[in-house]
C-alpha cells in the first residue's frame, strides 16, 4: 500500500504521464472524429469516384455517431493507442534507471517486490485512465457528429461499452507491461521505447507479410499467438460498421474473443514473472 | 561507550564482491561498527568503499561473505527501517520539488510527513524546498540526499562521501550535523577520502585499501605514540649522546641536526640536559605527532590503488 501511494504519488505530479493522456484524447477527437468528419462533410471534388454507384462520402459518417463508438475506438485505437500506453509503461520504468533513483527506491522500506507490486499498480491506473478517457472522449466526439448532423443519439448497450472499455484495457495494459519489460530489462527508456515501437507498428506486421505471402494455413496456426494478431482478433470481435450499400463484413477473425483474452493475459502475467525475476535478481550499482 | 561486540550494529564476516569484468573490489572483509559510534570509512579512489556500503544496502549481493545491519539481512525491511543512507551522488525525481521529493520518500517509508520540514531545517534547504529539484545547485542536491537520510529518524546512518560537491561552509556545517547525529546511541558509518574530514567526526576509523581493511581504530591509535623532536648542533656529537642515551635504533636522524626520538616526550627535560652538559647546542626541542595524513599514505600506499 504504501508502494502503490507512493507510485502514485510521484507518477500524477510527472508531466510526462499527462503528455501521454492528453495526447492520446487529442488524436482520438482530431484523428478519430474531427479530420474524417470535415472531409465526409466537404467532399472534396470526385471523392466518390470509386465507390459503388449512389454512395457518396456521406455515408460513412455513420462511423461517427454514437451507434458504431465502441467499435471504432477499438478498431482505430488498439495499435495506435497502445503505442500510448507502451510509452507510459516505458516512462515509469526506464526512468527509474536514468535518474539513478532506483537506489533510492529500494533503500527506503520494501523490499523490490513489493516496490515493483505498487509500480504496476499505479501503472495500471494510469492505463485505466488511458482507456476510460478514451472511451469517453470518443462517446463525446461521437454525440458531438450526430448532433451537428442532426442524426440519432442512441449509443451501444452499457453492457457493450463497458466490454469495449475492458477490451481497450486488457490491449492497452499488454503494451504497457510490454514497454515496461523492455525498460527492466534494458535498465533505460530510450531502447525500450524503440523497439517497442518497432515492434508494435513494423516488425510483426512484416513478418507475417512476408510469411504470409508463402501462403498456407500454417502461417495463421502461428500468429495466431502473436500479440498484435490477437489485439486484432480482439478488437474485430466487436464487430464492423456496416455501411449502407456497401459490402463491409471483411474476414472474420481467424480466432474469437476469448482466445485472444486468453493470450494477451498470458502475456500479462508472462510480463510480470519476467520483470519480478530480474529485478529481485540484478545488482543496482547506478 | 559501549565496546562489546554485541553493541555490533553493523557487521560483516567475510564479506566479498566481485564484479562481473573480474574486478574483486571487496575482499573478505570484517567490519564492526558498533552503536554510537561515528566510524569514518576511509579509502582512496576506487578501494571498495561504495561498493561495501551498497551490500550494507542490499543493493548488490556479496559473492561471498554475510553481513547484518540494524539487527537484521541487508535490503530487507527489518534492516531499511532503521537505516538512513546515501550511495554515491543523491538521486531524486528531477520534476518534483525537493519537498515532494521528501514527502514521496516519507510515504515509501511510512514515516509522518511533517518530518519532512525538520528534515530541510536541518541541513538549511527550507528556502529553496518549493523548487525542483533539477534546479538544485550540486551542494543543494548533496544536503537534500542527507535530509532523505534522516527522514526515517534512523538508528543508523550510512553516508557515502557526504561532503562531496560542498563548499567549505557546507563542509563544515554537515561535518557538524554528523558530529551532531553522532552524538547519543545513533550509529554513523560515514565514508571519506578526505583525512581531516575523518579526524573531525569520527570517533573509530577503518582504513581499506584495495577491498581490504588495512587498519582499525581510534585516532590515537592509528597515529601511534607521538615522538619527540629536537634539534641540535654539532650533529655528531648529539648523534653520540643520544646513542648512549637511548640506543640507536630509537633515533632517525632527519636533516642536518634533526633528530626524531621514539621515546615518551616525560624525558625531554632529561636528555636536554645530558646534550648541553656535552657541549651541544639545542635549538628546538617538541612532541611530534605523526599527521593522520602520513599515516594514511603509510597505510594505503603512495602508488595509486586503481
Ligand atoms: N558496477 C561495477 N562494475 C564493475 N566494477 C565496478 C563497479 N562499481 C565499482 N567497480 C570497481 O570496484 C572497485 C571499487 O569501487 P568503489 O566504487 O567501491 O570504490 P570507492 O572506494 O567507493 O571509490 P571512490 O572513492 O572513488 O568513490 C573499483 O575498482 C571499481 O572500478
Ligand atoms: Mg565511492
Amino acid at each position: 500500500m504504501r508502494a502503490l501511494s507512493g507510485e502514485l504519488f510521484k507518477t500524477v505530479r510527472r508531466p510526462s504521464v499527462w503528455v501521454c493522456v492528453i495526447g492520446l484524447m487529442a488524436a482520438a477527437v482530431t484523428i478519430g472524429y474531427a479530420i474524417p468528419w470535415l472531409i465526409e462533410t466537404f467532399p472534396p471534388a470526385g471523392s466518390s469516384r470509386g465507390l459503388p454507384p449512389g454512395t457518396t462520402l456521406a455515408d460513412f459518417k455513420v462511423a461517427l455517431y454514437p451507434a458504431n463508438f465502441v467499435r471504432q475506438t477499438l478498431q482505430n485505437w488498439s495499435t495506435l493507442g497502445g503505442v500510448f500506453a507502451l510509452i507510459v509503461g516505458v516512462l515509469l520504468q526506464g526512468s527509474e534507471y536514468g535518474w539513478a533513483t532506483i537506489k533510492t527506491l529500494y533503500t527506503q522500506r520494501e523490499g523490490r517486490i513489493v516496490m515493483l507490486l505498487g509500480k504496476l499498480g499505479a501503472l495500471a491506473v494510469v492505463v485505466l485512465v488511458l482507456a476510460v478517457g478514451l472511451f469517453a472522449v470518443d462517446a463525446l466526439a461521437s454525440g458531438g457528429a450526430a448532433a451537428i448532423d442532426g442524426k440519432s443519439l442512441e449509443y451501444p448497450d452499457f453492457q457493450l461499452i463497458v466490454k469495449g472499455v475492458g477490451a481497450i484495457y486488457l490491449i492497452f495494459g499488454f503494451w504497457a507491461l510490454f514497454g515496461f519489460t523492455l525498460a527492466t530489462l534494458f535498465r533505460q527508456s530510450a531502447m525500450a521505447i524503440g523497439l517497442g515501437l518497432a515492434y508494435a507498428l513494423v516488425i510483426e506486421v512484416i513478418i507475417f507479410t512476408l510469411i504470409g505471402s508463402l501462403g498456407g494455413d500454417w502461417v495463421k496456426e502461428i500468429q495466431q499467438w502473436f500479440p498484435l494478431a490477437n489485439t486484432g482478433y480482439l478488437a474485430s470481435s466487436f464487430g464492423r460498421v456496416a455501411l449502407r450499400g456497401l459490402e463491409t463484413g471483411g474476414l472474420a477473425p481467424y480466432r474469437d474473443a476469448t482466445h485472444a483474452v486468453s493470450v494477451l493475459l498470458a502475456y500479462v502475467v508472462a510480463f510480470v514473472l519476467i520483470c519480478s525475476v530480474l529485478l529481485r535478481r540484478r545488482d543496482v550499482t547506478n | 561507550m559501549a565496546t562489546t561486540t554485541n553493541d555490533a550494529v553493523v557487521a560483516t564476516h567475510g564479506l566479498t564482491k566481485r564484479y562481473p569484468n573480474g574486478i574483486t573490489a571487496v575482499d573478505g572483509l570484517d567490519l564492526v561498527v558498533r552503536r554510537g559510534e561515528v566510524y569514518g570509512f576511509l579509502g582512496p579512489n576506487g578501494a571498495g568503499k561504495t561498493t561495501t556500503l551498497r551490500m550494507l544496502l542490499g543493493l548488490i549481493r556479496p559473492t561471498a561473505g554475510t553481513a547484518t545491519v540494524a539487527g537484521g539481512a541487508p535490503g530487507t525491511p527489518d534492516s531499511l527501517t532503521k537505516v538512513g543512507a546515501i550511495v554515491e551522488a543523491p538521486a531524486f525525481y528531477p520534476y518534483m520539488t525537493g519537498y515532494d521529493n521528501l514527502r514521496l520518500l516519507a510515504i515509501y517509508c511510512g514515516v509522518p510527513v511533517k518530518r519532512v520540514d525538520s528534515a530541510l531545517d536541518a541541513v538549511e534547504l527550507t528556502p529553496r524546498a518549493r523548487h525542483k529539484f533539477s534546479t538544485y545547485s550540486m551542494g543543494m542536491k548533496q544536503r537534500l540526499g542527507i535530509a532523505a537520510a534522516l527522514l526515517k529518524e534512523p538508528e543508523v546512518l550510512i553516508l557515502d562521501e557526504p561532503t562531496n560537491g560542498l563548499d567549505p561552509q557546507g563542509m563544515a556545517d554537515v561535518r557538524n550535523l554528523i558530529t551532531e547525529l553522532g552524538k547519543g546511541d545513533r550509529t554513523v558509518l560515514v565514508s571519506s577520502h578526505l583525512l581531516g574530514e575523518v579526524e573531525q567526526m569520527c570517533t573509530r576509523i577503518g582504513v581499506i585499501r584495495k577491498g581490504k581493511l588495512v587498519a582499525e581504530g581510534t585516532i590515537d591509535e592509528l597515529r601511534g605514540a607521538s615522538t619527540l623532536m629536537i634539534r641540535a648542533q654539532p650533529a655528531d656529537q648529539a648523534m653520540a649522546v643520544l646513542s648512549s642515551e637511548l640506543g640507536a635504533d630509537k633515533i632517525k636522524l632527519m636533516d642536518g641536526s634533526a633528530f626524531s626520538l621514539n621515546v615518551d616526550f616525560a624525558r625531554a627535560a632529561e636528555l636536554n640536559r645530558r646534550l648541553v652538559q656535552a657541549g651541544v647546542d639545542v635549538s628546538e626541542l617538541r612532541e611530534s605527532e605523526r599527521s593522520l595524513t602520513e599515516v594514511f599514505m603509510e597505510l594505503t600506499g603512495t602508488e595509486s590503488g586503481l
